[in-house]
């Protein structure tokens, strides 16, 4: 049916995150999934520890032989903007979502990689048209987190999939880019993403944007975020040419 | 004297097959069950339908024509099988995902191949 080959999981917590797993055990378990690479999301403590983690998310990256990226994820807005500035020394950036303020400053901010489950912890989507159209301008990814789906049950779960469902539709609308993320906090939460792609088709995406939110545009993010380790880049929109 | 459809004196409890094109078309989802500890069937088989019955309602299960195939289980692989029908598969394969536990064991579920028939799936 749908065999997909590169795709890419942006969205797994560890250990050293406040998750329950090692670093290890995720990237064996990713690969059995038939993941190419995942993103581990850390949240920033200081220098010395993101030298360590990117050590270890390179070590871990050679020994199970897939792609694995050091993330972090900014939980308030004096973190994202701190974050922004230090974006060339790390892979990916996420913003946790589920304030409104944060929610904005992440569509507004060209560094921001993926605005992570928007939704959490609302009654309402967290994202408006005026969001989603500056998230499309800006290039940053809205999640869409399995996670949110399985810990929620019965009319909990079904408010949490309408908010997706809305933010899919906005997000359809103004041509954003999607991601789709297990958001795991255990190996245990990884999911197949065939059936990640499939439950963004029960919530309205097509099955090859589904395609594409896990495999195409987390290769565009991580291309970007090469480009953006090169020496050439200054910022978001300038380079030097010679 | 025996009536038209009877045999024996009493009336065939069989339908007519329906002709190949009123058919449904059916599909197979091959899985593999990636757990903490060993599978049975009876747990999958129940985590299956009470998930199922959870997520699409009693209505969207009935859409599915869904159908765990027992003889294809395979404890040692925990590999399993599971049908229906070729509208419906995006909606088995989302539902699958969403089993997070079987019993008292954490489960993953990894799809392998989807077929129209069982013999393709091999």
């Amino acid at each position: 049916m749908f065999i997909i080959m590169n795709c890419f999981d942006l969205h797994v917590h560890s250990a050293f995150s406040g998750g329950e797993s090692s670093l290890e055990q995720l990237a064996e378990t990713a690969k059995q999934l038939g993941y190419s690479g995942i993103c581990f999301v850390f949240y920033y403590q200081d220098e010395k520890q993101k030298d360590i983690l990117l050590a270890e998310v390179e070590r871990i990256g050679k020994k199970t032989g897939i792609e694995t990226y050091l993330g972090f994820e900014a939980r308030s807005l004096k973190e994202l903007n701190f974050l922004a500035k230090k974006r060339k020394s790390f892979d990916i950036l996420l913003a946790r979502g589920g304030e409104l303020e944060l929610n904005r400053a992440a569509c507004e901010t060209p560094e921001v990689d993926v605005l992570t489950h928007p939704e959490y912890l609302r009654n309402d989507s967290g994202l408006d048209h005026v969001c989603v159209k500056l998230a499309a301008k800006n290039g940053v990814a809205v999640e869409m987190n399995f996670r949110e789906i399985t810990i929620a049950s019965k009319s909990t779960r079904s408010k949490v999939l309408a908010n997706i469902a809305r933010n899919i539709r906005l997000v359809k609308k103004y041509h954003a880019p999607v991601v789709l993320c297990s958001g795991a906090i255990s190996h245990w939460e990884l999911k197949d993403p065939e059936c990640l792609m499939s439950m963004a088709v029960q919530l309205g995406l097509e099955l090859k944007d589904a395609k594409k939110s896990v495999s195409e545009i987390p290769r565009k993010i991580i291309e970007k975020v090469k480009e953006r380790r090169g020496k050439k880049w200054v910022m978001p929109g300038v380079r030097v040419v010679k | 004297m025996g009536d038209a459809g009877s045999e024996g004196g009493q009336m065939k409890d069989r339908l007519k097959i329906l002709p190949p094109s009123l058919r449904e078309k059916e599909r197979y989802v091959k899985f593999k069950v990636l757990s903490e500890e060993p599978i049975n069937y009876s747990d999958l088989e129940a985590a299956v339908w009470n998930i199922f019955l959870d997520f699409h309602g009693e209505v969207g299960v009935s859409g599915l024509s869904l159908w765990l195939i027992k003889n294809r289980w395979d404890g040692r692989n925990q590999t399993g099988v599971v049908k229906c029908n070729n509208m419906s598969v995006q909606k088995v394969v989302a539902g699958l995902g969403v089993i997070s536990r079987l019993g008292d064991s954490r489960v993953i579920f990894k799809i392998l191949k989807v077929s129209g028939t069982i013999k393709g799936l091999k």
